[in-house]
Order: C-alpha cells, then sequence, then structure tokens
C-alpha cells in the first residue's frame, strides 16, 4: 500500500507566472511520455514480472514517478497564479482555462486528455522492460525540448531534476531486463514471454 | 497463524484505525476524543512493526538497519497467493 508523505522530493518555487509555459509543461502530467503514464504503467506491470529484482525496482519507480507527477501539478500551478485576464487571453492559456480555470488536469500540451492508451502492460516481462526503457528514454525527449523552450531558472532548475531521474531509471530497467534474461531457460532463445505457460 | 502473519495483521489493523481516525480529524481537527484515540493506536503501531522489522525485515526503505544485503528485494511479494 501506499502513504503520502508531505513534501516534494525536490522543491518547486517558481517566482514569476507564465501561463504559456505552463500550457507546455502540463504534456509532463497528463501527456503521451508523462509521469501518470509512467507510474501506472510501472505499477501495473509489477504482477506479471518473474524476477524479485524486478518487482522491486517496478514498485520504486513508479512509486518515485507518483512524486513526480506532483511536482510536475505544482511547476503548472505556480506558474498559474494571479493571473489578469489579459494574460490568460494573450497567452493561449483559454482554452485549459474555460473547462478547468487554474485547476490541475491531465492533459498533454494540445489538450487532450491523460489515456490509458497511451501506455502499456502486456504480461510479457521483455516486453514490458524494452517500453520502459523506450518511455524513460520519450520523457527524456520531452524534458530536453521542454529547456530549449524555456528560460526561467526558477522553472529549468526542477525540469532539469527530473530530466536527471529519466537518465537513472532507464539505466535501473536495462539492468532489470539483464536480470530477467539471464533467468530464462536456456532452450528459451530468442527470449519469448516466460511469465505465461499455458496449463496443459 | 505464523508470527510474521500475526504480526503483520497486527499492523495492517493499527494502519487501518489510523487511516480511519486520520480521516476523521482531517474534517474535525480539534477533536480531542479522536486525537487521542489516533495517538493510543500509533503507538501499538509502532510497537508492532518495530518487532516486525526487527524479527522479519523491511517493509518500507527506511526500516534498513545496516544488514549486508538489501532484503527489500526478496518475495513474497503482497500481491503474491501463498499456501497457508
Amino acid at each position: 500500500m501506499w502513504i503520502y508523505e508531505k513534501k516534494l522530493q525536490h522543491p518547486v518555487k517558481i517566482a514569476k507566472a507564465d501561463p504559456a509555459m505552463a500550457k507546455i509543461i502540463i504534456t509532463q502530467l497528463g501527456g503521451p511520455d508523462g509521469e501518470l503514464g509512467a507510474s501506472m504503467r510501472y505499477l501495473n506491470q509489477r504482477y506479471a514480472m518473474p524476477n524479485d529484482k524486478v518487482k522491486a525496482a517496478l514498485t520504486d519507480i513508479g512509486t518515485e514517478e507518483l512524486g513526480h507527477m506532483e511536482m510536475v501539478a505544482s511547476i503548472v500551478h505556480q506558474l498559474t497564479r494571479n493571473l489578469s485576464m489579459s494574460e490568460i487571453e494573450k497567452s493561449g492559456f483559454a482554452p485549459y482555462f474555460v473547462d478547468h480555470t487554474v485547476g490541475i488536469y491531465p492533459v498533454d500540451a494540445n489538450g487532450v486528455p491523460w489515456s490509458a492508451a497511451t501506455i502499456q502492460s502486456t504480461g510479457d516481462p521483455i516486453a514490458d522492460l524494452h517500453e520502459d526503457m523506450g518511455a524513460e528514454q520519450k520523457a527524456r525527449k520531452t524534458y530536453d525540448n521542454i529547456l530549449n523552450l524555456c528560460d526561467d531558472p526558477d522553472v529549468r532548475d526542477v525540469i532539469k531534476f527530473l530530466r536527471e531521474r529519466e537518465i537513472v531509471h532507464y539505466q535501473r530497467f536495462g539492468e532489470s531486463l539483464e536480470r530477467v534474461l539471464e533467468g530464462l531457460n536456456s532452450k528459451n532463445y530468442y527470449a519469448f514471454n516466460p511469465a505465461f505457460i499455458p496449463k496443459k | 497463524m505464523n508470527e510474521q502473519k500475526s504480526l503483520l495483521s497486527r499492523i495492517a489493523t493499527c494502519d487501518f484505525i489510523l487511516t480511519e481516525t486520520a480521516l476523521f480529524l482531517d474534517t474535525h481537527p480539534d477533536c480531542a476524543e479522536a486525537l487521542a484515540f489516533y495517538k493510543k493506536h500509533l503507538d501499538m503501531r509502532k510497537k508492532a512493526s518495530d518487532e516486525y522489522t526487527e524479527k522479519f525485515g523491511m517493509l518500507r526503505h527506511e526500516d534498513y538497519s545496516g544488514q549486508n544485503k538489501w532484503q527489500w528485494t526478496e518475495g513474497p511479494w503482497p500481491w503474491e497467493f501463498e499456501e497457508v
């Protein structure tokens, strides 16, 4: 089960509002390579894993991603403080505002709501871990693109931290895949699903 | 029931009482009776979880106490079916 701790993993303190940037960064909450999808992907994949070390890695990384959701939401929240109606209209934030005011709702940068269709849990540990490595690279790519679009040092500090975590998770998933491959039956040369063998 | 399962069950019972009481306290933060009830079960929980982690290992990362192996990865995991 889960327990909430009343702190952020890395502090978020953004002095200057910027609704246009909020509209971009919210994709890391509700977009296809965002933190909500990451967490749901890893925590749901755990049950098919044959290796205890990999169950631990998915549990711990999936849990950390829940904390990252909270950090991204905190960035968006702070970027949309004390806005005037003219700032909302000029920044392109109005389409989000009309449905959600300045509340937090998981959408991508185009306003498309988060969908479980952006993740997989295949029941095949090898397929899943390859997806997970891809997912970490895709999230790192989004953070790189945000850094290319964003000049505010207060925002960049948090985005750089989150970007580094994607890199570390990618390494751990690579090792997790090695652990699963090491444990395969020697006849399973092509690494077919070791987690489901139909009952005879 | 073996000792490990009975301790885990005691922890789960305390935790459920703590969860229920915390929810009540969220909307009644000054209720002295609920605060005392929370404290009583928090102490029981702490006693049970200290005993559990000393005898059977980690419930969370922070329960690590210097062993030469990261016992966190050892199964069974909570979702796994175990024959009694």
